[in-house]
């Protein structure tokens, strides 16, 4: 069961963010932030359907993450949850086009192992 | 430095700030709130609903995730996926440190080895652009 748990809390955490980012890359370069531009912004988040599914994906990881603790102790759940950094960064190639260098992958992998010693 | 370059930088710089100290702060102010509400009961849910709803530390820890959240989608308009994620892996750095310093928790030397890690992988990725030429498209 804590395998099926981590597996949603993982895949939906990735695709929120992979929706969101792909949604808001759709809007072009943000350069100004006056409050009536970044009411505009609000405005286009809640609006766009591939934002809005990404936020959703991303409260679907969250519950399940609380349905995670509630199964296994925090020192495998969050450790566990850091593989995501990688995902993200593979899937992110090939959904969203992104270049990775290998000073981004770099970067991925020490923030993920980071991440998973010093939730541990 | 063009004048152009150096605000893109400056507003690089101020929204990875932002998304990190939101984050951080939201986090520690929502569980903060939720240590000093009563346990939870079904038969008591409309009470539970009621404090949850007027205790100052979960509305401060909400208003905050929601400055986070606006924080980051914008950030992508002008920044990679991964870009911003490594970068803002930082509030577990400030996170731990502050429950070091405010809540008085040990760190191991595990969790020491954990920042320093994190710390390494920003560092990496913040030698790169922010937004890598895509292959195929010049630059």
């Amino acid at each position: 069961v804590r395998w099926a748990w981590l597996a949603v809390c993982v895949l939906s955490g990735t695709g929120g963010d992979l929706m969101s980012a792909k949604g808001m890359a759709a809007h072009g370069e943000l350069e100004c932030f006056s409050p009536r531009r970044m009411a505009q912004v609000l405005r286009y988040i809640v609006t766009h359907p591939l934002i809005v599914a990404g936020i959703a994906s991303d409260a679907v990881s969250f519950l399940s993450l609380i349905a995670l603790l509630s199964v296994v102790d925090v020192s495998f759940a969050i450790p566990a949850t850091a593989v995501s950094y990688i995902l993200k960064t593979a899937l992110a190639r090939w959904y969203l086009g992104e270049c990775i260098s290998w000073r981004r992958w770099a970067g991925a992998a020490c923030v993920a192992v980071g991440v998973y010693l010093i939730s541990k | 430095m063009t004048d152009a370059v150096g605000r893109k930088k400056l507003r690089n710089r101020i929204f990875i700030t932002l998304i990190v100290i939101s984050n951080t702060l939201g986090n520690l102010s929502l569980g903060r709130g939720m240590k000093t509400m009563p346990g939870f009961r079904p038969d008591m849910l409309p009470t539970y609903i009621v404090e949850f709803a007027t205790n100052p530390w979960i509305a401060a820890g909400i208003a905050l995730l929601i400055v986070w959240m606006v924080a980051q989608l914008s950030m992508f308009t002008f920044a990679d996926l991964t870009y911003v994620l490594p970068m803002t892996a930082g509030a577990y750095v400030l996170t731990a440190v502050l429950s070091r310093f405010f809540l008085g928790e040990q760190i191991s030397p595990e969790r020491w080895a954990g920042i320093a890690l994190i710390s390494v992988g920003v560092m990496l990725v913040s030698e790169s652009p922010p937004v890598e030429p895509r292959r195929g498209v010049s630059p």
